[in-house]
């Protein structure tokens, strides 16, 4: 009898077992019944595509706490889960687990995955950041042209914490008044004119 | 003149050139003084002077870019090999909420498996109305809520808010940067 190579037998024992342990994840108790099925396919589906599972355990916990109804509970694992795939394939396979949660939300908020792809060649990793704040923009108003074309301009240049002081300035110009659009722009403006000028922008003094 | 100055110069030529008897002892006494001067420096100048000597040392080619390698390694070592905490280690974050009249504030979220038990708030002032709570995170984004009172969901007024809410109550986002 010819003897399956390590790498193969390997890949057998987690195919085999890895619904098991996920069937043995005690927070799955939590679950409705009516769920508990469907939610441990998705997550064995993401397991074996290479996808983060977490994130989809999470999901479900999250409406299993606020009282959601079971298919409601499903239906946004799946949706995660799918939104996670096409974040992979326009971020790449190395993309680490929160980058691709902060890619889900940014197509879920409406960002064409050509925009994730091109920060992807833009900056270098980690993208988490860029990511989340520009689902956070978009979220919050900014048309999806404008907040990708800000992230991107940013993303070569720009660090995590000056980003995150971006997406924090727009906002509160927002919550002021601003077109959203106007906010995004002006706030751009601003960061790369300072850094024209060789200023930081975390330095400059942040309005009262 | 000129032929009274010449039979001067002459005469210092002369003197210049005349044979010297020098003291066939003079090489000893120099070396012995010299000697003596080392002595008198102390241990500590001659180590000194050991190290700051000048000196060659013959350095294979290999040899010369294994030194190099390394020395450029040590300069693009990476942070966290210096004692620095790693990108991907937990960071404190306090969450912050204003809530008069409530009794039990809870931060539920990501971080905690949404168990609404874990992380409970303490009120910051007697009188209750600011709850506050710290909490490490490691990089990531993080969807999370405040339940109050055990039945009320609120979101963080001071954070991003999670549009993609599917559940019917309100969460909000918080983003960890490293990874």
């Amino acid at each position: 009898m010819r003897l399956l190579p390590p790498a193969w037998a390997a890949a057998l024992a987690v195919a085999t077992l890895a619904p098991r342990a996920a069937a043995q994840d005690p927070r799955l108790a939590r679950l409705d019944p009516g769920a508990r099925a469907s939610v441990v396919a998705l997550l064995d589906s993401a397991r074996t595509a290479g996808l983060p599972a977490e994130p989809l355990m999470q999901r479900a916990l999250e409406g299993a706490t606020k009282g959601a109804p079971p298919e409601r509970v499903v239906a946004a694992v799946r949706r995660l889960a799918v939104d996670l795939g096409s974040a992979r394939d326009a971020l790449g396979p190395k993309a680490s687990a929160p980058e691709l949660e902060a890619g889900a939300a940014a197509l879920r908020a409406g960002v064409p995955p050509a925009i994730l792809t091109r920060l992807h060649t833009a900056r270098r990793p980690p993208l988490t950041v860029p990511l989340a704040v520009l689902a956070d923009l978009v979220a919050g108003g900014v048309p999806v042209d404008s907040a990708g074309a800000a992230i991107l301009t940013l993303a070569r240049t720009t660090g995590d914490a000056d980003l995150v002081e971006f997406r924090r300035a727009v906002e509160r110009d927002i919550a002021l008044g601003a077109p959203p659009a106007a906010a995004a722009a002006v706030r751009l403006s601003s960061i790369t004119q300072g850094a024209d000028r060789g200023a930081n922008p975390s330095q400059q003094p942040r309005r009262p | 003149m000129f032929e009274q100055q010449e039979d001067v110069v002459e005469r210092i030529v002369q003197y210049l050139r005349r044979p010297l008897q020098m003291d066939p002892a003079l090489d000893g006494r120099v070396m012995q003084e010299i000697a003596g001067l080392a002595a008198r420096r102390g241990p500590a100048a001659v180590a000194w002077r050991w190290l700051t000597r000048p000196r060659h040392v013959p350095v294979s080619p290999l040899a010369g870019l294994a030194i190099a390698a390394g020395v450029a390694l040590l300069v693009v070592l990476p942070a966290r090999w210096l004692g620095r905490p790693p990108a991907s280690a937990p960071r404190e974050f306090q969450f912050v909420l204003v809530a008069p009249r409530a009794a039990t504030v809870s931060l539920v979220g990501d971080f905690n498996d949404w168990d609404t038990a874990r992380t409970p708030m303490r009120a910051l002032r007697a009188d209750g109305t600011v709850w506050t709570v710290v909490v490490p995170l490691s990089p990531g984004r993080y969807r999370y809520a405040f339940l109050v009172n055990g039945a009320q969901w609120l979101a963080d007024p001071a954070a991003p808010a999670a549009r993609d809410d599917e559940f019917g109550a309100p969460s909000s986002v918080v983003t960890v940067g490293g990874l």
